[in-house]
């Protein structure tokens, strides 16, 4: 970087790039776009595939994350970017993970916990109170007294 | 986004420019530290893209946890292979749009443009595989929320898949529409007034990186709907 304030006249000097002026070559992206096509194939095909349980959803995950790395890496020049461009734009899925992480940790306990309060007969007034869906008492008792105005 | 182009009111401004080029803005040491502070504001930009998108994922993995068995009956109705043929679509697109970028750093701003222009043509592509899907989708009634009339899903609340999926899509749609019409006013504008230039191509970055990121959610959309059981 030329860290002097009396800018240079002309450009083309060696130490003027501007940050991140890495130019691939033409064979990079065609074996980049080869491999987000074979993936797109593989993740078409895996679909197919009776996987057990959550593998179905991991598996699409897991590739689409790949073909993410890949685009991010050479298609956006990420990999050629500063480090803390990089470090930017990883705190986008950073916080995103904060956002999944304590969402579907209150949605998944939740019914257990309604679960719980059934069994304590208070199901009526809490349920009423905090207003779960329905379907997280599935397995309780089955009333619909518990969510909407009904107190 | 800094277009760092003035040419009139430079004699105003108490100098002439020519001890740097035209397109540095008068608040920015040299062109270096322009381009970095540029692209750090388009990387904050997509970081905001990114959690906005999130919102609709999220809502996607919570009512998929609430309603396993409607997602699973649900996303059967969607046509795969469209879904497969609009990936290719947008990977497609994604590549033009790095070469576009790769011309402008080679200089070569009518190779760039001519890039440009098979972007915008797949956008464009894209955008009819959707209609075709959206319009099957009104015509047998699997709509969001009230509006949902199909009756053939087994399992609660089969609108709110279809409130998901039409949310998602359709701000994802948006955004390639938005990104066609900022591709072709480039082409148009400053492209075509020779503006851009192996120096000073943070236009055409910029916007690229917009458009990978445009793809980059298509590929967790694609999966995630389309495919996943």
């Amino acid at each position: 970087m030329s860290s002097s304030h009396a800018a240079a006249p002309s450009h083309g000097h060696g130490h003027d790039h501007p940050a991140g002026e890495h130019i691939s070559s033409m064979g990079t992206y065609l074996t980049i776009f080869g491999l987000l096509l074979i993936l797109t194939v593989l993740t078409f095909a895996v679909s197919y595939a009776e996987l057990p349980g959550n593998w179905s959803i991991i598996a699409a995950i897991g590739v689409a994350t790949v073909k993410a790395v890949l685009v991010a890496g050479w298609f956006m020049h990420l990999k050629y970017d500063t480090r803390f461009n990089v470090l930017v734009f990883l705190s986008a899925f950073w916080f995103m993970l904060v956002f999944f992480g304590f969402t579907l940790t209150d949605l998944t306990s939740r019914g257990a916990l309604f679960q719980k309060l059934d069994n304590h007969t208070l199901h009526a007034e809490k349920g009423a109170k905090y207003g779960a869906p329905a379907v997280l008492k599935e397995g309780g008792h089955g009333s619909e007294g518990g969510h909407g105005g009904g107190h | 986004m800094s277009n760092g182009i003035e040419n009139e009111s430079e004699v105003a401004a108490g100098h002439a420019h020519g001890d740097h080029p035209a397109f540095l803005a008068h608040h920015f040491h040299d062109a270096p530290q322009q381009k970095s502070a540029v692209k750090f504001g388009m990387w904050l930009f997509l970081v905001q893209e990114i959690l906005f998108f999130a919102g609709l994922f999220m809502a996607y993995f919570a009512f998929r946890a609430l309603y396993p068995e409607t997602w699973l009956a649900a996303h059967e109705l969607l046509d795969k292979r469209m879904g497969a043929f609009n990936t290719v679509v947008l990977l497609t697109s994604s590549l033009t749009m790095a070469l576009a970028v790769r011309a402008c750093q080679l200089d070569d701003i009518k190779g760039c443009v001519r890039y440009l222009w098979i972007t915008i043509g797949c956008a464009f592509g894209f955008m009819i595989v959707k209609y075709f899907e959206y319009s099957h989708k009104f015509h047998v009634g699997t709509l969001p929320g009230k509006f949902y009339t199909y009756e053939g899903i087994e399992g609660g609340a089969p609108e709110l898949f279809f409130s998901v999926y039409f949310m998602m899509t359709g701000v994802h749609g948006l955004h390639v529409v938005i990104g066609i019409g900022i591709m072709l006013w480039m082409i148009m504008g400053p492209l075509r007034r020779g503006k851009v230039s192996s120096q000073y191509y943070a236009l055409v970055e910029n916007v690229g990186l917009y458009w990978h990121l445009v793809d980059l959610i298509w590929i967790f959309l694609f999966p995630l709907l389309y495919l996943v059981r």
